[in-house]
């Protein structure tokens, strides 16, 4: 691709997207140079690696990655692949280990990285500096409220600086609570024949599909007019967003507070409302009035990390060429709340999302059906309309950023302008 | 009840009734096959660390050490009551269920039933299942599982107690495991 073809796959303004931006592969590998290989990228949770040797596996777009807790205590991530033939060294989603043993030849390495033995070292006598056979660092990392990221990018600002204002977005849910939160278990992994970027956008702030795609089930709801009441869609940072209903400051406690969409509220546990109770009356300490009123929907960090508030799921779109994507989506939890608490709130993730979602079946059937309306030659004259309330977005009195109505789609014109811009410029440096 | 020929042919047949309703669409029927405490549960498999403290024991291989069930800390892909059964029985029939508009053609082959005995009325049994699943265009999905049941003897027939579904899957490669197994 040229420079001057990026003007063509998103307009000036971000309100036209040419199609073929989600299906051509050549568009992908733009992408995984150019923002896979310099953005933030999400890891993990910090509460999934407690102990030195703790170690998850997972993907940067789609290099396999190995995070792990040192005997540092600190956490490292590395590219899960052999330096003497390439093979995976690590062959589990987690758990604890002291060496990765490579199965070919026996090379082994430590939890980190290093390079820890060549057993056919002793019959050879030529022997290179050890520190360059060890796996390859991921260069930066950061964490954020437990929040992990990584970096390929060594010259990227601070983690602060990228999320920039989406730290107050946030703060309000993994600020929030008396002990921080927790990813339990290991996360739901499907594939779908979709472009990474739909269940990303789906995410950011569509909210406007809600009570029209998901109408067996939100068609009658009350979140619907309730966010049609309080929501806002928040731009704190171009590819960032925030879906919100910001609760007015005389709502009752248990009509702000977190989660109690859907199931959780239908079973009317008391144990839920108490401890409902107890975080809600210590929030606005900890994050603020504005804070404690955010009833949140959905985040998305760029370019690819999402957060489902409303169902307790934090999930990540890993790309597998322009067509294929494996979404991961984890469960996550108030760290303190009772074991009834957290049950109830893994039911309201299963019942409505991953692959076996009462909604999310309706999404995947979307991206998927998106997928065929984005590789017709005839419609390359026409390219997919994101203008819904342009320029009705504006600043706004208590939150950050640039805030519309829920069904503004300026979470998506700001994505997909952030995303030609360092398309562009990527390509400008790389001469 | 005796674990005996009558009764296997007795169990089998209701499987083959089970899985006609389902690939005919009949899953108001299917609803009421299902007993109202059922407890319907789809573990997710994981890749999980080998215990080499295991290794030389069957132990060691097991599939249970590879599930994500509905215990405090694990994430199943499925945990469900009879109300959510019924939820998603009744969102099928709405024109807006838009994942199954058009509706899927399925077909399921149940088969290697084994009756793992009877305590009371109920009755422990597993079988296995394939399901062909095929949406508009060429969306064709190929799954392969494990149930494991508890039926419960009602009248002249059988209710579902309980149900675990154990797809042969890591990563999901089918669009959606939404459907009924
Ligand atoms: S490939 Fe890893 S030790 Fe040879
Ligand atoms: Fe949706």
């Amino acid at each position: 691709m040229i420079l001057s073809d990026l003007d063509r796959c998103v307009s000036g303004d971000g309100s036209e997207v040419y199609r073929r931006v989600f299906a051509d592969e050549a568009v992908f590998a733009l992408e995984r140079e150019h923002i896979f290989g310099k953005s933030w990228l999400y890891l993990c949770h910090d509460s999934q690696l407690k102990k030195p040797g703790d170690f998850i596996t997972t993907y940067m777009a789609d290099t396999p990655i190995i995070v792990a807790r040192g005997d540092d205590g600190k956490i490292h991530a590395s590219v899960n692949s052999c330096s003497h033939r390439g093979l995976p060294v690590c062959r589990s989603d987690s758990g604890n280990a002291k060496r990765f043993v490579c199965p070919y030849h026996s090379w082994s390495y430590t939890v980190t990285g290093d390079l820890a033995s060549i057993p056919q070292e002793r019959h050879t006598c030529n022997g290179r500096d050890r520190a360059h056979l060890g796996l390859k660092p991921v260069p930066r990392l950061a964490e954020y409220r437990g929040l992990v990221f990584g970096s390929f990018n060594q010259g990227i600002e601070s983690l602060d600086d990228y999320l920039g204002d989406m730290r107050f977005y946030l703060d309000s849910y993994f600020n929030r609570f008396p002990a921080g939160v927790e990813v339990l278990g290991e996360p739901h992994k499907w594939r779908l024949r979709a472009n990474w970027k739909l269940p990303v956008e789906n995410q950011l702030g569509d909210v406007a599909h809600g009570p029209y795609l998901h109408a067996t089930l939100l068609g009658d709801s009350p979140a619907v007019p309730e966010i049609d009441n309080f929501g806002h869609n928040c731009v704190p940072k171009a590819g960032h967003g925030a879906a919100v209903r910001l609760m007015p400051a005389n709502a009752a406690p248990q009509d702000i507070a977190w989660g109690l969409e859907g199931m959780a509220a239908l079973s009317g546990d008391p144990e839920f409302l108490s401890y409902l109770l107890e975080v809600q009356a210590q929030a606005a300490e900890k994050i603020g009035p504005i804070g404690a009123r955010i009833k949140g929907l959905t985040y998305g960090v760029y370019p690819n990390l999402s957060f489902l508030w409303s169902n307790s799921t934090l999930r990540v779109s890993h790309p597998r060429g322009a067509k294929e994507v494996e979404y991961w989506s984890w469960w996550v939890v108030p760290a303190d709340a009772p074991d009834s608490v957290k049950t109830l709130l893994r039911s309201n993730f299963t019942h409505m999302f991953g692959p076996g979602g009462l909604l999310e079946q309706e999404d995947s059937e979307s991206w998927m059906q998106q997928l065929k309306g984005s590789d017709i030659s005839y419609m390359d004259d026409r390219p997919l309309y994101y203008g819904l309330g342009q320029g009705e977005e504006c600043g706004h009195p208590d939150l950050p950023g640039l805030i519309g109505s829920s069904y503004n789609e300026h979470y998506a014109r700001e994505f997909y302008k952030r995303w030609r811009e360092d398309i562009a410029s990527g390509m400008r440096e790389g001469g | 009840m005796d674990l005996n020929r009558d009764l296997h042919f007795e169990v089998e047949q209701f499987y083959y009734r089970e899985a006609r309703l389902l690939d005919d669409r009949e899953y108001q029927q299917w609803l009421a096959l299902l007993s109202e405490d059922i407890c319907y549960v789809m573990p997710s498999r994981y890749v999980a660390q080998r215990d080499h403290a295991l290794r030389g024991t069957e132990a060691y291989l097991s599939p249970e050490r590879e599930m994500q069930t509905e215990t405090a800390s694990d994430l199943p892909l499925r945990e469900e009551n009879y109300f959510v059964l019924a939820v998603r029985v009744d969102r099928a029939f709405k024109p807006t269920a838009w994942g199954d508009n058009p509706p899927a053609r399925t077909r399921r082959h149940v088969s290697n039933v084994e009756l793992l005995g009877c305590e009371g009325d109920e009755l422990k049994v597993v079988s296995n299942f394939m399901l062909n699943y095929s949406r508009h265009g060429q969306d064709n999905f190929l799954y392969s599982g494990q149930r494991r049941d508890c039926l419960r003897r009602e009248g002249g027939s059988f209710k579902v107690a309980s149900r675990e579904i154990i797809l042969d899957w890591n990563v999901i490669t089918a669009p959606t495991v939404a459907l009924f197994f």
